[in-house]
């Protein structure tokens, strides 16, 4: 008898006024965290779980529900901030199938005997990516004729600087180093890289030019390492030091550029080029120039690893072939206004985003230098001189 | 007539257990004692084991080296002199030099600040106390992240303190710039909380009627200070230290956010080694355990004068 049920709960509820019982509340309770529980999973794409830690622009939903809409796996990101800390997350084994650091770590994922070599019966796009990029992993990562990696996304590092406050001038690393390069007090408005990776190339490129020595270029360019010689590490370090008091600060982050560009707290900042887009495009200024300068840039390329101990080896480069596909590779793009190392990935974007980070006349890649890691003769040396600089 | 105590056979089946010194031990100082090995004894002596260890091919190798140890004072090329001995400086010798002055600054200020302040306190009335103690304390209720962004836009070159200064056409100045001054300011920020409870502690149970006394009988008000109130709260004084002293020594964040990168103390340069792109977990550790033993040594001498006891009150 339904009706007389209603009427004993309405009485019951009525004697015990608001009432909940112990045993009512633990099923509501239950009910709750189940649905919390719930909502922190998400909802899975259903298939293989594939793990990957790499750059929060891969955790984004239009790139994640991409890959799992087209091969019907589940994808799990965990986002991170830098490639040394996926090296040692995955160096710490079993937790995830991919990594995508950029180029210049992935000798020691391969040193490190950590990933598996690129199977391109799988990684089908392979082939479609721009030729300049499959020398730099001929060159950086391939051993015994098997490529450890996959370029995913590329960009390239330059300076930034105020267009309100200094004067069109040629783009060189000199006004970083040199007072009188242009008419503008930049004392304590210059911005670096809290990396060592980023920032000691510039001042080997800098002396190469100034010191009209293409010694510190070629140790750039000519192996697979950084080959600095200890005196051309205390040379770049002693031009760091004397730069410093010059300097607003070093900074670590893409956003900390980006918000004390707005701030208005330095003029002239090492930079990479998606940060300038960034600016312009989502927060609407104007007043920045991005410069390639003439003494060259570093360029980064994002590259796309398989851990040794993944269970789903195949499944995991499908992803990666995935991440270079135009749909998922143009996602990928718009996420970090940043382009894609498969050319055809600009047949998804609109002519807009085409012009930001699309397609690149391939002649343009000769003016840019992959980052590298330091040999290991010199890493000591290497990170003793950077200490030393931040001292 | 009292109703038989269910409870009394559990009760005294408990005082027999605890009434035996092990137990009673066990159960009291037990739980403590296992946090303290989980989670200080047994960190601290991996962390050990690893600055003795050699590091090959991105691995920690169980091969036992000082080699660690010898870099971080050997091959350093900043000169210093103290007086007529010069040296040569490594970038972690520089590190735990400025860790130290940046810390010594810092508990200096905060003792400064926070003396007056608890001083006060200790003579107000409870009601009025309670308001200022909220007051003080307040701002901690917020995020220390939040608090070091607010400082970080007080200062810099176009930081509020300088375009106000600016404004006043006295500034820019120079010293209100990222760097050494707004970390020693952050910091003393920070735990100015820890010191001003310590030294409220202690002066709370100062006799105020032996100053007065003192005062009585010709005692100038600095005689007042110097000859009773300083050593009547010295435990408080050395205690509010050590509480700012030492996290001060070990600071990462306030360097990093309010130093731009540019002051690089102790905690910075250890962070860089342990999970930085320098990576080397050894010579992270070889360099906290000599942190640690610098630490400890300077506790130790300073509880050759105070006792445990002592520290937090008279």
């Amino acid at each position: 008898m339904p009706r007389q049920d209603s009427a004993d709960r309405a009485e019951h509820s009525a004697t015990s006024g608001r009432r909940v019982s112990r045993r009512g509340y633990l099923a509501a309770a239950g009910a709750a965290g189940l649905a919390a529980v719930a909502g922190c999973t998400g909802s899975p794409g259903g298939g293989t779980t594939i793990n990957i830690i790499t750059w929060n622009d891969f955790a984004q939903e239009p790139v994640v529900n991409s890959v799992e809409d087209e091969l019907g796996v589940t994808v799990e990101v965990e986002p991170s901030t830098s490639s040394t800390e996926m090296f040692q997350r995955m160096n710490q084994g079993g937790e995830f199938d991919i990594a995508v650091p950029n180029n210049n770590l992935v000798p020691r994922f391969l040193d490190a005997g950590i990933i598996e070599p690129v199977d391109m019966d799988v990684v089908t796009n392979y082939g479609d990516i721009y030729g300049k990029f499959r020398s730099f992993v001929d060159q950086q990562f391939t051993r015994d004729g098997n490529a450890y990696g996959v370029p995913v996304r590329w960009g390239w590092y330059g300076y930034a600087y105020n267009t309100d406050e200094l004067p069109e001038h040629t783009p060189s690393y000199r006004v970083m180093f040199e007072e009188d390069y242009v008419d503008a007090d930049l004392s304590g408005e210059i911005i670096m890289y809290d990396e060592a990776a980023k920032t000691m190339p510039v001042a080997a490129l800098y002396l190469a030019a100034s010191e009209n020595d293409p010694s510190y270029r070629e140790a750039l360019t000519e192996n697979d390492r950084m080959t600095f010689s200890e005196q051309q590490l205390n040379a770049m370090r002693d031009l760091l030091i004397e730069q410093k008091p010059r300097l607003e600060g070093y900074i670590s982050s893409d956003t900390t550029f980006i918000q004390q560009f707005q701030e208005g707290n330095f003029l002239v900042g090492h930079s990479g080029r998606n940060e300038i887009i960034r600016l312009r495009e989502n927060q609407g200024v104007e007043n920045v120039e991005f410069v390639v300068p003439q003494e060259g840039a570093m360029a980064w390329y994002e590259t796309a690893v398989v851990a040794s101990e993944s269970d789903n080896v195949e499944t995991a480069f499908e992803v990666i072939n995935e991440y270079i596909a135009p749909g998922t590779g143009a996602e990928l793009a718009r996420q970090g206004k940043s382009p894609s190392c498969n050319p055809n990935v600009a047949d998804e974007l609109d002519s807009r985003e085409q012009e930001l980070y699309g397609r690149i006349d391939p002649e343009r890649f000769e003016q840019f230098i992959p980052f590298k890691d330091i040999a290991s003769d010199v890493s000591d040396k290497y990170f003793s001189a950077w200490e030393e600089v931040k001292s | 007539m009292a109703a038989p105590d269910r409870d009394e056979p559990l009760r005294g089946a408990l005082i027999r257990v605890l009434s035996r010194r092990r137990n009673s031990l066990g159960v009291t100082a037990g739980p403590a004692a296992v946090w303290i090995l989980l989670l200080l004894v047994a960190p601290l002596a991996f962390m050990t084991a690893v600055s003795f260890a050699s590091f090959e091919n991105f691995q920690v190798v169980w091969e036992p080296t000082l080699e660690h140890y010898r870099d971080l004072f050997v091959g350093g090329t900043t000169e210093y002199s103290l007086g007529p001995v010069g040296f040569r400086a490594t970038a972690f010798e520089e590190a735990v030099m400025l860790s130290y002055a940046v810390a010594t600054a810092a508990t200096v200020l905060c003792l400064v600040l926070a003396f007056p302040l608890a001083y006060v306190m200790a003579r107000l009335d409870d009601r009025t106390f309670k308001l200022v103690i909220y007051l003080v304390l307040l701002p901690f209720f917020t995020m220390y992240l939040v608090r070091a962004y607010s400082w970080f836009l007080l200062f810099g070159q176009s930081g509020v303190l300088n375009e106000l200064l600016g404004a006043l056409g006295v500034g820019p100045v120079g010293a209100l710039e990222y760097g050494v001054l707004p970390v020693v300011v952050g910091l003393t920020h920070a735990y100015f909380p820890y010191m001003l409870v310590t030294l409220y502690a202690s002066l709370d149970g100062l006799d105020f009627t032996l100053l007065e006394a003192a005062r009585d009988l010709g005692a100038s008000r600095v005689d007042v200070v110097r000859d009773h109130v300083v050593p009547l709260t010295l435990p408080g004084i050395i205690g509010g230290s050590i509480f700012v002293f030492i996290p001060s020594v070990g600071a990462f964040v306030t360097p990093q956010i309010l130093g731009v990168g540019k002051v690089q103390m102790i905690g910075v340069l250890i962070e860089n080694r342990a999970i930085g792109e320098a990576t080397n977990p050894t010579t992270a550790s070889a360099a906290s355990m000599v942190v640690v033993v610098s630490v400890v040594a300077a506790l130790f001498l300073v509880f050759r004068y105070v006792s445990l006891d002592e520290l937090g009150g008279v």
